[in-house]
């Protein structure tokens, strides 16, 4: 090897990325050439001041933050300095110059550092303005199936309304809807309705359920906004701050925050659900009352920002109908409860997510829905329609999921034709300790 | 695909101007970096970043050299720290400004320019770096990225070291010949 090639590897040399062969050729070469030798040591070093600089700048994120300003900017038509403006009116200032000059200098000012200290200072007051409340309602949209689950976001998804009715005082009660779903809780249960023949009951009340929990959490809106405050803090979530002028003619502060999920891009649950994902979230509080007025979500991706979530609708302490808490089921639906132990319970608790994966879907595989009932129960028509008489390809190695589930690898073929490759969620039940369905299919 | 800076400006004069935030995106982190060394403070580094976009963004339209965007945008950048650095002199006593000058030059005396060096790489050269240290991809995710083999990426990644190299010593001696003509 030659002092050229030698320099060329010098990365994947670095890095170990030649084959054995190359490898020994590059550090015989390295060895008898000492300028090689010094250029690959001052390569070592810059190759560390790059590292420490790309790692200093790893949690900077300015496209959202650049993109609104230059929209802001397009409809300025001239861009001036305050000095220009002061000049420039100079002998013929009215209220209204005075009142443009004073919100081009609101708009320099919270664009400062200090505008991190002013978001907290609002989000602090929106806070307390809602920290007693008695009920609330919420309506919104979400990127999402009308029928999936409710946490799960799908960017490839339309919109669909979803809306909450949540009692906290005397009784707790609760109601959450999108089109195709809906979750109730009446005080006494938890019910779950699928449209348009899927039920689950579970004889408890709950303060959450059926994958309602980040709905849930933002309801609580000081508690939210006291969390929000916290991880701006103290896990450095960057906070911006702008003023906006409503459609009602107030103006309104409109705090961005950088929300992390901690997840690796390549973890499996990243950006799949309100929990796990990389979101901006814009805060709109109104000035004089100081409550929140809306809230956006958009999601962040490799494939660019997308809005996922509003929430236009903000009614606090508002009067419940009773009755929006009860839910009358049609009577074809089947419903499901709790897992019941079996007879021969111990066979399928003492068995591994890979080993229950299969027995799912050998069962489908014979249409012997008594048995694949055991993981996934009530089956819906739709289901057994789907996976009946399917041919298990392959079952992989599980993975864990940051929600508790273990996500075992299956490629299956349908008896359409279509080879389906997918993760399989299971979880383990508390009471019967058996594996049951909770999604990937 | 990722676009080359050049057709990214071309689109955003041409009014896609969404395109911009492709810039803002591949060059957020040297231009912070660059401004960090600079201004020795994260938080004025992200201000002045945040800034030097917005004006790059209404000044596109004076961009002679498209291909040239992100040296530039590094000219733009150097401009609002210097008045980021005046205006807090006129908002600090003097002798604090000048400790906290003294202080940025002292403390990072040879930084910044490893961000100006990058900027006239090859724009192929540019891309792996920012991708590879930047971006933090590994070498296989940046081949991934860019549609190449592993080995072009691995070699492309070290000729652009030695040109950086070569640039980082002409800017020494280009010093140092400065400061023998301005010493006494």
């Amino acid at each position: 090897m030659n002092c050229a090639e030698c320099r060329d590897n010098f990365i994947a040399c670095a890095e170990g990325l030649l084959d054995r062969r190359e490898e020994l050729q590059c550090k015989a070469h390295l060895e008898t050439c000492a300028h090689c030798q010094a250029e690959y040591g001052e390569l070592a070093r810059l190759q560390q001041n790059l590292i420490a600089r790309g790692q200093a700048a790893a949690g900077v994120s300015l496209v959202q933050t650049v993109m609104r300003r230059v929209h802001r900017e397009q409809f300025t038509p001239e861009r001036e300095t305050i000095m220009s403006k002061l000049f420039k009116y100079r002998w013929g200032w009215g209220l209204g110059t005075a009142a443009g000059a004073a919100a081009i200098l609101a708009v320099i000012l919270l664009t400062t550092p200090k505008a991190q200290a002013r978001a907290l200072e609002v989000m602090a007051k929106g806070a307390q303005a809602v920290a007693k409340l008695t009920s609330i309602h919420l309506r919104g949209q979400v990127r999402s199936a009308p029928q999936d689950n409710f946490s799960a976001i799908m960017p490839e998804c339309d919109f669909v309304t979803i809306e909450l009715w949540k009692q906290l005082e005397p009784a707790l009660k609760w109601r959450v809807d999108k089109p195709g779903r809906t979750a109730v809780m009446d005080g006494q249960s938890t019910l779950l309705f699928v449209k348009p023949d899927f039920g689950y009951k579970v004889p408890q009340a709950s303060p959450s359920g059926f994958d309602t929990q980040w709905l849930h959490e933002i309801a609580n809106l000081s508690q939210t906004l006291e969390s929000e405050i916290n991880s701006i803090k103290s896990r450095g979530w960057p906070v911006t701050l702008t003023q906006e002028q409503g459609a009602d003619g107030k103006s309104k502060s409109v705090i961005s925050v950088e929300a992390k999920s901690g997840l690796g891009a390549d973890d499996y649950l990243h950006n799949q659900f309100f929990s796990t994902a990389d979101t901006r979230r814009d805060y709109v509080f109104d000035n004089q009352s100081e409550l929140l007025e809306s809230v956006k979500f958009y999601l962040h991706s490799a494939s660019g920002d997308q809005l996922v979530f509003t929430l236009d609708q903000i009614d606090c302490n508002p009067p419940i109908d009773p009755a929006v808490f009860q839910l009358q089921l049609p009577a074809n639906v089947s419903m499901g409860g709790p897992m019941q132990m079996l007879p021969d319970n111990e066979k399928y608790a003492a068995m591994t997510s890979e080993q229950a994966a299969r027995a799912l879907f050998e069962a489908c595989g014979r249409e012997d829905w008594t048995e694949a009932a055991k993981f996934f129960n009530p089956l819906p028509d739709n289901v057994k329609q789907y996976l009946g008489g399917l041919q298990v390809i392959s079952i992989g190695t599980h993975f864990s999921a940051s929600n508790g589930a273990e996500l075992v690898p299956y490629e299956i073929k349908l008896k359409n034709g279509e080879v389906k490759k997918y993760n399989l969620s299971l979880k383990r039940d508390r009471n019967t300790s058996r594996w049951f369905f909770d999604g990937g299919i | 695909m990722d676009l080359t800076d050049k057709e990214y400006v071309e689109r955003c004069r041409d009014g896609h101007q969404e395109d911009f935030s492709l810039l803002v995106d591949r060059y957020q982190k040297p231009l912070f970096s660059y401004l960090a060394a600079r201004v020795g403070n994260f938080a004025q580094a992200e201000e002045a970043a945040q800034e030097s976009f917005v004006r790059a963004f209404l000044s596109l339209k004076k961009l002679r050299k498209p291909e040239s965007f992100y040296s530039w945008l590094l000219g733009i950048a150097g401009r609002v720290a210097k008045e980021q650095f005046r205006s807090e002199v006129r908002h600090r006593e003097i002798h604090e400004a000048a400790e906290a000058m003294n202080a940025t030059a002292a403390g990072q005396p040879d930084e910044y320019p490893l961000e100006e060096a990058i900027a006239v790489l090859p724009e192929n050269h540019r891309q792996v770096i920012l991708l590879r240290y930047y971006e933090g991809l590994s070498c296989q995710e940046v081949a991934t990225r860019l549609a190449m083999p592993l080995g072009t990426v691995t070699k492309t990644l070290s000729r652009a070291f030695l040109l950086l190299r070569q640039d980082l010593q002409a800017r020494e001696r280009a010093e140092q010949t400065v400061n023998l003509i301005e010493q006494p």
